[in-house]
């Protein structure tokens, strides 16, 4: 059941992403101030919106492994942050190769691009911490109370973008009340959303998959050692 | 007992035991005097660009010194199971870590008192006339950093490799209370007053504060306990 | 112009390939976990068969 779904969401993905990607190219004409770098923005975007929220749902995962105790609810925040986490640095990456045509520089230490790398640091914490604990209930309980600090901080760094002086690019979408995109231009935009929430679905399915093959090789282990 | 007295106890129980032996203190405040010499190798100390950075200067060398003394803070109660000891008596984990936290935060202000005069000699920066809000700033920002500190410190006092995972894991978190303290020590010791646009800052120090010590006292009993 | 078409082909090219490694690394994690499963399987058979006898 789970293959079966993991085949269905990465086929609906690559499919989506195809089509997008024709759209893009061929279709969406070029921003009049910025050529054709803007087309990064396709991916920059569903990457940065999508990777924020698996955090949070992450976050929420953690909570419920608190409450209920059960280890699949801690293996599914780890799946999902180590997605997020990927899908985050390519925000990161795709954000300096813009703003270096855009601003001339890799690095323009903007409040959203810093955040995003704190909120990076932070989860590598994250990973680093769960590598150095054995036994996996005190890996989940940890790992549960750090993403909460974790998620809330970003919150905080986040926030105080909006009282800061930003070289970053003002709300562009119209959902956001800023200076709109061309009609034309938006809805590739929120294909690419749903086909990176297909593709990150598909990947967290199959790292979940992954981590009940590693308990189930840590229980046979124990029984072993029993004899 | 009530919760005060039970949190006080466990404070001063931390601070009897460091004024006593003074090893967290001495570490910082020679771990803190380092760092400011080391930092006058990487620019011109004597330089009016100084005034610029001060802020950012002084809370760093508060962040590094300040990690010594949460490192040490719950492991000190490893030897000779002294944290299980703690843990089975009936101090809560959130007494037993508002103990701490106390504690950590009156060794932290000690140290960061102790380093501001050599600060103010070696980088040549006048403060005087607003002595009394950055003491306040001072006062914010140390709470933050404790706070933050000591919840890592209890989660990372079982971990391999403790030494490197603490600071890791703290200075990213800390990030919002340095930034709001540093705006505002660099806006106060160039003498300037806080102005409409850096008041943000000190709420932004307040938010900070109030929001993780909650989050602290709701989690600690989790992290220590189960 | 010439110049935003060779950042915006860096810029798809780095989002790609980082996809790319991460599931080529999860693939190859796959692999390996199922080598361990089935060493640990044959392990815990072996000594299902010796306190047998």
């Amino acid at each position: 059941m789970r293959t079966k779904l993991i085949i269905l969401f990465s086929v609906l993905a690559g499919g989506l992403l195809a089509w997008n990607l024709h759209t893009i190219f061929l279709k969406v004409p070029d921003e009049a101030s910025q050529g054709a770098i803007f087309r990064v923005f396709y991916f920059h975007f569903p990457a940065a919106v999508t990777s924020f929220s698996c955090f949070f749902v992450a976050m929420f995962s953690g909570l419920i492994y608190l409450r209920t105790r059960n280890l699949r609810y801690d293996a599914a925040a780890a799946a999902i942050n180590e997605v997020a986490f990927t899908f985050a640095l390519i925000t990161l990456i795709t954000g300096m190769i813009w703003g270096r045509i855009i601003w001339g520089i890799w690095w323009a230490w903007d409040p959203r691009i810093t955040s995003y790398f704190i909120c990076l640091l932070m989860y590598f914490g994250y990973f680093m911490m769960r590598r150095a604990i054995d036994e996996p209930h005190r890996r989940a309980r940890l790992s549960a109370v750090l993403a909460v600090l974790a998620s809330v901080d970003i919150v905080i760094v986040w926030k105080s973008i909006e009282w800061f002086r930003t070289q970053h690019p003002g709300p562009v979408l119209e959902i956001r009340g800023g200076g709109g995109m061309a009609p034309g231009m938006e809805a590739p935009l929120f294909w690419n959303v749903l086909a990176f929430l297909m593709l990150e679905t598909a990947l967290i399915l199959v790292r979940m998959r992954q981590q009940s093959i590693q308990s189930e090789i840590e229980s046979l282990r124990r029984y072993a050692h029993a004899f | 007992m009530s919760f005060l007295s039970r949190t006080l106890a466990v404070a001063s129980k931390d601070l009897r035991s460091e004024i006593r032996s003074k090893e967290s203190i001495n570490a910082s405040v020679a771990f803190a005097l380092v760092i400011l010499l080391l930092f006058s190798f990487a620019f011109d100390p004597t330089s009016d660009q100084v005034r610029e950075i001060a802020g950012g200067l002084l809370w760093l060398v508060f962040a590094f010194a300040g990690t010594l003394i949460l490192n040490r803070s719950f492991a000190r109660e490893l030897v000779n199971d002294c944290l299980d000891a703690l843990l089975a008596s009936p101090v809560s984990g959130a007494q037993l870590f508002l103990g701490k936290t106390i504690a950590n935060f009156v060794i932290l202000m000690v140290v960061e008192l102790l380093s501001m005069p050599v600060f103010t000699i070696f980088y040549n920066v006048h403060w005087t006339q607003s002595i009394w809000l950055l003491f306040v700033v001072m006062l914010l920002g140390t709470w933050g950093l404790t706070v933050i500190g000591t919840l890592f410190s209890a989660m990372t006092v079982n971990l391999r490799l403790r030494e490197l995972m603490l600071p890791m894991l703290v200075y990213p978190m800390m990030i919002p209370a340095l930034m709001g303290a540093i705006q505002l020590s660099t806006v106060l010791v160039a003498g300037d007053p806080v102005g409409a646009d850096n008041q943000i800052w000190f709420r932004l120090l307040v938010a900070f504060d109030v929001i993780f010590t909650l989050l602290s006292l709701a989690f600690v009993e989790t992290v220590l306990v189960g | 112009m010439d110049r935003n078409f060779e950042y915006m082909f860096y810029g798809f090219t780095a989002a790609w390939l980082i996809v790319i490694i991460y599931v080529i690394w999860i693939a190859l994690r796959e692999r390996r976990l199922r080598d361990e499963l089935d060493r640990v399987k044959r392990m815990v058979e072996d000594q299902e068969r010796e306190a047998k006898k």
